[in-house]
């Protein structure tokens, strides 16, 4: 039974120039002990996805108009701000992209991690400082009980980053919600951190949601993944099926355009770009909203109406005319320029 | 490769200080961050020079130090064989126009208060070159080769993207018809479809121009189509130089090899072994 | 939490055009709009600040225009109409000496506002020289620069601006507005240079100096255009503050001689009949509350309006 099943959820932002349709029928569900990754450029509406999860969406101008994401049975989009500060950090963590922002520099990260544990468990200060320091062991800093006392600045990104893990994980939640976790980090350090997911992850048995625009980061952290892109899922599979047998247009042309240290873009040195900007989310296009960017749209169904998340092949599912597999010719898409 | 072809830039134990001034009513030094700790390098005429690095590695500083936009502390800076670093205001002014700068931030790196006709014209107004109707048709070449369309001279960068802004950025770059660009992390700020359009947009212009780049990044997979060599950076200080495929296939120094390696690749299979390989290391490492 | 601002939908107008050739968007912009539009739309949609606007403006064309129109000379002395409460001839009473309260109070106002405006304009025009240069300059200059600052802070604002008045000898517009700037540009200095010193971090302020740019384009052209905002609302700032300090030392008796008026010396003049004919000095007193009150939501209107969030997309 799945831990969290989202079913055609639409988050919709009202503003003045018009209501901009940010996440606009995305479902996905999230198996017990199992990592997703939800993957996608700028604008694709992930974050805003997992916003609307733990309903920390700014409201107004965004409103959550359809759906419904369901936690253990309970739907939290119906759920009232008080209730789901009970869901928040008990059940469901979030940790944000930019440690650098999301610590709060005027308090020690002592009393940042004693707070989330004081609001859900009736504890004295002198219990929560204990469980903060074994948290601080757990997410591998060193000295972890003189660095309770210490204000943020005194850490690096990367030290941040696990301060917020050890926060997210204080009130043993089963889900943890992990927004770009390393897109702020070097890359030496971006590993550990996902080491450090990974180990905890196992550790807790919690389920993961990883959101990233980085397909190397899904590729190691992910079992299922999850391809958004102009707020609809457009291809949804396994992380090796996905790799392997990628369907949709865009997940290829997104793998095809990544620098990569080997494979046979390099040789060139070219990279295959992808023409255009993804679309306005205030008047999406009724018809597939790739189209206008995909070298294989044709003057057929996908130019007048939009494509349907169909499943391809099991557990394979695709929102497109023209997946990669029922094409005819070789599935290896041609070079532009 | 001519014996005669001297570098066009010549980089010699380069070094910038940062004082850690501390005091309360009259400073004291008490200390220094070494941001660049005796670099040096050559860039020949029409190659592209890769400086890679993590965060905090020294590889920007190197290049604002390279054009004079910071001061260095000390160190040599030879362009075409004149030490800029001696060089008056007004002599600097002068050389600027051979050596321009793309920067990282789309956002902070255009004034908002500018057209993107004047952003681009810019250069041209500062060294008195053309006549109106000449920087306004100059202008108009320069975003047609960068891929901008030229109508929209008359609009302001806040209503461009960020791929957009950096072909302005580009623009302006190109302006001077300089003979070195430092690109600075010109692609690390947008989308993966935007950087391979900027990536390709960059080595075309290298050719139709015949630009040298001394290509700043810290992603090793970005740098891997554009450069000719690499020099590899770490707290300030070279570690290891050499031809790009050198580099990639047989790195010598260690840190070198801990970067490539954790580099992301999207390749599950590979990921999933190297996951396996740094636990092993973990495990040993806390045994032994 | 942050929303990443590249998360946040950019629109574009209709016709987008993929240039041909697929290797890149010549695509138009996204959006079409002003920064000082969305600004002004902004501003209006706050109630208060719109409201206050419109007092602001009004109590403008009043000063201007009415004495322009009124049937009564300001200085006219007439003791039989002493001390009258406002009745439809005299719709503001009339002082002690018989003369139109609400003729006294345009006129009065046109010489408080009229100093309020010119100290303004000089303390902006002080403020933004020392705080742009030292703000720019930075380094040990900026340090030595804000010392002096710290030192001038330290100045009792109102017996420094009598003692500047004392200097003079003769109080007059100008040397009001002289002693009022004078003591107040600290604030503004300060604002202008945490502004050029944020500005300064931007790339584009790199970007003209490898382009060649000398320093006075540089700070010319780049740093105090955008400053702008900022300027504008220290405006509005430093308006009541220099309103207010002429009013009382007028109301102190330091300020401009009578017979002229200004609202200050009126509060004075109505001061000993207070308990019998309050409206000589409830007048004034409310002019200038009501000045203060408006420039307040004013500059509050403006920061909102001018929210830096109109700088990206």
């Amino acid at each position: 039974m799945a831990l969290l099943d989202v079913t055609d959820l639409r988050t919709h932002f009202f503003t003045r120039e018009g209501t901009v349709r940010a996440v606009d029928g995305v479902s996905f569900s999230v198996e017990k002990g199992k990592t997703l990754g939800i993957v996608g450029e700028s604008g694709c509406g992930k974050s805003v996805t997992a916003l609307s999860i733990m309903g920390l969406i700014p409201k107004p101008p965004a409103k959550i108009v359809s759906g419904s994401v369901l936690y253990d049975g309970r739907d939290l989009t119906t759920l009232s701000e008080r209730q789901l500060e009970d869901v928040r950090a008990r059940e469901i963590a979030m940790i944000f992209q930019d440690p650098m922002t999301s610590l709060n520099p005027t308090l020690t990260i002592g009393t940042q991690i004693t707070e989330t544990i004081r609001r859900h468990y009736d504890v004295s200060q002198k219990q929560a400082n204990k469980k903060a320091i074994e948290l601080l062991e757990k997410v591998r800093i060193p000295r972890a009980p003189e660095r309770l006392s210490d204000y943020p600045h005194r850490f690096s990104g990367g030290m941040r980053q696990r301060v917020m893990i050890a926060i997210a994980l204080s009130c043993d939640p089963k889900l943890l919600i992990a927004d770009e976790p390393t897109t702020a980090l070097d890359v030496t350090v971006q590993a550990s951190v996902l080491d450090l997911l990974d180990d905890l992850r196992h550790e807790y048995d919690m389920s993961m949601i990883i959101i990233t625009h980085d397909m190397g980061v899904v590729a190691e952290a992910a079992d299922d993944i999850v391809v958004m892109y102009a707020g609809q899922v457009v291809e949804h599979a396994s992380t090796l099926e996905l790799f392997d047998n990628p369907e949709h247009p865009y997940t290829e042309a997104l793998l095809g355009a990544l620098p990569q240290l080997e494979g046979a873009n390099v040789r060139q040195g070219r990279l295959t770009a992808i023409p255009g900007r993804p679309p306005d989310l205030i008047n999406p296009p009724e018809a597939c909203r790739f189209g206008p960017r995909c070298r294989y749209a044709g003057s057929d169904d996908c130019t007048v109406n939009e494509p349907q998340l169909r499943e391809i092949r099991r557990g394979h599912w695709v929102r497109s005319a023209h997946p990669a597999s029922e094409r005819s010719g070789s599935r290896v898409p041609e070079q532009v320029g | 490769m001519s014996t005669d072809n001297q570098a066009l830039l010549q980089v010699t134990d380069l070094h910038k200080h940062f004082p850690i001034r501390e005091g309360l009513l009259i400073e004291r030094k008490v200390g220094e961050v070494r941001a660049v700790d005796g670099v040096s390098f050559d860039v020949r005429a029409g190659e592209t020079l890769s400086l890679v690095g993590e965060s905090g590695s020294g590889k920007s500083t190197t290049g604002f130090c390279v054009l004079q936009l910071m001061k260095p502390t000390s160190g040599s800076v030879k362009f075409e064989g004149t030490e800029l670093t001696e060089l008056g205001r007004e002599e600097m002014r002068r050389m600027r126009r051979e050596m321009q700068i793309v920067f990282q931030d789309p956002y902070s790196s255009l004034d908002p208060r500018m057209t993107v006709g004047d952003i681009v014209g810019e250069p041209l107004v500062v060294h008195g070159i053309g006549t109106r109707r000449d920087r306004a048709a100059r202008i108009r070449d320069l975003l047609d080769v960068v891929g901008f369309n030229p109508s929209f001279t008359n609009r302001y960068p806040h209503e461009f993207s960020g791929g957009q802004r950096q072909r302005i950025g580009i623009a302006r770059a190109l302006a001077l018809s300089p003979k070195l660009i430092v690109c600075d992390e010109p692609v690390s700020a947008l989308d993966v479809s935007i950087q391979a359009q900027i990536l390709n947009l960059l080595k075309d212009l290298q050719q139709d121009f015949g630009l040298t780049y001394l290509f700043i990044a810290h992603d090793l997979a970005v740098v891997r189509g554009m450069s000719d060599r690499i020099a590899v950076m770490n707290q300030g200080r070279l570690v290891e130089m050499g031809p790009a495929e050198e580099v990639y296939t047989n790195p010598q120094e260690d840190y070198t090899k801990a970067l490539l390696s954790a580099v992301p690749i999207p390749d599950p299979r590979a990921m999933k072994e190297r996951k396996e390989l740094r636990r092993k290391l973990r495990s040993a490492l806390a045994e032994g | 939490m942050i929303i990443d601002p590249r998360e946040a939908p950019t629109p574009t107008i209709a016709g987008d055009v993929v240039s041909p050739d697929g290797t890149g968007s010549a695509g138009a912009p996204l959006r079409q709009s002003n920064l000082w539009r969305d600004a002004w739309r902004r501003y209006i949609r706050n109630r208060a600040a719109l409201a206050a606007g419109v007092v602001f403006i009004l109590m403008l064309l009043f000063v201007i225009v009415w004495p322009i129109i009124s049937p009564y000379d300001p200085n006219e002395i007439d003791f039989s109409a002493r001390s009258q409460p406002p009745s439809l001839e005299h719709p503001f009473g009339t002082d002690t000496f018989g003369r139109d309260l609400m003729t006294r109070a345009a006129v009065g106002g046109r010489v408080s506002i009229g100093i309020g405006f010119a100290a303004t304009i000089a303390i902006l025009l002080i403020g933004v020289t020392y705080g742009s240069i030292s703000g720019f300059v930075g380094g040990r200059l900026d340090n030595g620069m804000m010392r002096v600052l710290d030192a001038l802070y330290g100045l009792p604002y109102l017996p420094f601006a009598i003692i500047v008045t004392q200097i003079f000898g003769n109080v007059t517009f100008w040397t009001m507005v002289v002693a009022l700037s004078i003591v107040s540009w600290f604030t503004t200095a300060r604002i202008v240079r945490g502004q050029v010193i944020t500005l300064k971090e931007n790339d584009y302020i790199r970007a003209a100096r490898a382009v060649g740019a000398r320093w006075h384009r540089v700070l010319g052209r780049h740093v105090l255009p955008n400053t702008l905002g900022v300027l504008i609302i220290a405006i509005f700032l430093e308006l009541p503050g220099v309103i207010l300090g002429e009013a009382i030392l007028s109301f102190i008796g330091l300020g401009i001689s009578p017979p002229d008026a200004s609202w200050g010396q009126m509060a004075n003049e109505g001061r000993a009949a207070y308990r019998t004919s309050p409206h000589i000095i409830a007048v004034p007193s409310i002019m200038i509350a009501t000045l203060i009150l408006s420039a307040n939501f004013i500059a509050d209107g403006l920061r909102d309006a001018l929210d830096p969030r109109t700088r990206e997309t």
